[in-house]
């Protein structure tokens, strides 16, 4: 169990008012509007859904638990090696920058709120992931790796969520009921991320590296991915 | 130059028999299995690139060097002798690439993975490059039959100054005979690493009968997923740009209205940089359509990196 310091660290932490930029990216989703695939809560849910299931968050879990895990045994090079690793899985450049992005936000904010993590944020080099940042803070704080998946994965599908609100567009009522709908996948990603072996870290997420790469030949965008 | 080494045959399998068995369903029978292996070492002299090693293993073989295009650039052929790939099969291909080498290899014919027995079939590429080295690494397409249990784990390590440009194509299911992926596994793991550092992971997985196939997300129901990366050389914007118009400009467009999804550029095809690269991908109805276009992307990519003419393969 949380103890109620873990619980509010964690909510801070996946708050969508965490100042790292999340709103400003749809992660293809934009693409997929744009294209008229994507037109309804239905197909949104379905979408976060796959991705939940066999896409590249999936294996970003796999890869927080990781790093978790280094930041607590204090093996730097480890955490360097799967901050690194994320890097070269990111499919598309959009991707890759938004990770970053919001990463170098989320830095600059720890390096206030817990200085103790400088030596490993430092250790991971010029450019850290958001998801390996979060795993930091989680860690510095002792949040419990099940309970920082969980938070993590929430700020990820409410962005999204939002992102498809604003999109499609959908009310907010509609973005709410479909957020809980989503918490059975969230809590199964979490469960099957903390057993995944490194073999196992794959994904099947064709339609969100294409979606991705056409972002970026949008002719209006208002997201940055 | 050359000294192909053939070594023994560790199987009395005949392709003849495996492609039989391969039909029934379930194949019931574990076949004997191959361990077949390949290591080609390329070397540079004077701007010249030689086969200097060549060790081979059944069913893993390969042609006799060819020049096209003169000497600065070595042709092979790799061939797969006994027909397909079963479960089971360990396949083991090592490449290097001596300082300044350059070489092009290719298959002879489409690879087939068939329905596996209960056993995996495994396939592992190691290409090192060293500095200043550059490999075409274009095999033709892979039918991964509905059932088939395949792995491939592809490694590339490249120096400073060395350049990898490759393809794979993979059609999932005899979709030509309206055969889907039901069932089975497809796997291809890909690491590329640049002076030590890792810049391009790609983790792919397809598992038949799952909503892998069918959603949006993943697959969309198109039978054929292709992949073509460079790695090894900063690309530009302005390049991407004209990869992405290389696919506008090819002569007919196959890819099908399928779920409701137009037939549109972009929900099949995309282009994006790679930390030190480019990657294009393809999900469609055609190999032959996905060759196309990686054929125009890999010659552009030739005269502005490599400054080299177009060359084909003669075996295509």
């Amino acid at each position: 169990m949380l103890t109620e310091t873990h619980l509010l660290q964690l909510i801070q932490l996946a708050s969508p008012a965490l100042p790292v930029g999340a709103y400003s990216y749809s992660e293809g989703l934009e693409t997929l509007v744009h294209t008229a695939v994507l037109t309804n809560a239905e197909r949104l849910e379905h979408w976060l859904t796959q991705e939940l299931q066999h896409g590249a968050v999936r294996v970003e879990a796999g890869v927080m638990v990781r790093a978790y895990q280094a930041a607590i045994a204090a093996n730097y090079a480890e955490l360097a090696a799967w901050n690194q690793w994320l890097s070269a899985f990111r499919e598309t450049e959009e991707l890759r920058e938004q990770s970053w992005q919001m990463g170098r936000s989320l830095v600059r904010l720890l390096q206030e709120l817990a200085p103790d993590l400088n030596a490993a944020i430092a250790a991971c080099g010029e450019q850290v992931h958001f998801a390996i940042a979060f795993a930091l803070a989680a860690a510095h704080w002792q949040i419990d790796s099940n309970a920082m998946l969980l938070g993590y994965l929430h700020s990820w599908a409410t962005n999204l969520v939002n992102a498809g609100i604003k999109l499609i567009p959908l009310g907010q009522t509609v973005g709410q009921k479909l957020l809980l709908r989503l918490h059975p996948r969230l809590e199964e990603t979490a469960a099957v991320a903390l057993t995944l072996s490194d073999s196992q870290l794959e994904c099947c997420s064709w339609g969100l590296a294409i979606a991705s790469m056409n972002h970026e030949t949008l002719y209006s965008r208002l997201f940055r991915s | 130059m050359t000294d192909c080494a053939k070594t023994a045959e560790p199987s009395e399998q005949q392709p003849a028999l495996r492609t039989a068995a391969s039909r029934l369903c379930p194949v019931s029978v574990a076949a004997a299995n191959w361990q077949g292996r390949l290591a080609l070492t390329f070397c540079d002299r004077q701007g010249e690139t030689y086969l200097s090693r060549c060790f081979v293993q059944a069913p893993l073989k390969v042609q006799r060097p060819f020049y096209p295009e003169g000497r600065g650039v070595c042709h092979g052929v790799m061939l797969h002798t006994a027909g397909g790939i079963v479960g089971g099969d360990r396949l083991s291909t090592m490449l290097q690439l001596e300082a300044n080498a350059h070489a092009l290899l290719t298959t002879a014919t489409a690879g087939k993975v068939y329905r596996s027995n209960g056993q995996e079939a495994q396939q592992e590429v190691q290409i090192s490059l060293a500095s200043g080295a550059c490999l075409e690494w274009l095999p033709q397409e892979t039918i991964v039959f509905n059932g088939a249990e395949f792995r491939q784990q592809l490694r590339v390590d490249l120096e400073a100054g060395a350049l990898w440009m490759g393809w794979e194509i993979a059609r999932l299911g005899r979709s030509a005979r309206g055969e889907r992926f039901v069932c089975g596994n497809w796997r291809s793991h890909t690491q590329v690493w640049q002076a030590g550092k890792l810049i391009w992971v790609d983790p792919q997985w397809v598992a038949g009968g799952s909503e892998m196939i069918e959603s949006l997300h993943g697959l969309a129901g198109y039978p054929v997923i292709a992949s073509f990366a460079l790695l090894g050389h900063p690309v530009s914007s302005e390049l991407v740009e004209r990869v992405r118009s290389l696919w506008e400009a090819l002569p007919e467009q196959e890819v099908r209205s399928q779920h409701g999804v137009p037939g549109n550029a972009l929900t099949h095809v995309g282009v994006t940089r790679l930390m030190s690269g480019l990657l294009c991908r393809y999900r469609g109805t055609s190999t032959q359509e996905a060759r196309r276009w990686f054929t125009a992307v890999w010659h552009l990519l030739r005269w502005e990196l490599l400054n080299r003419p177009p060359c084909l393969p003669r075996v295509w």
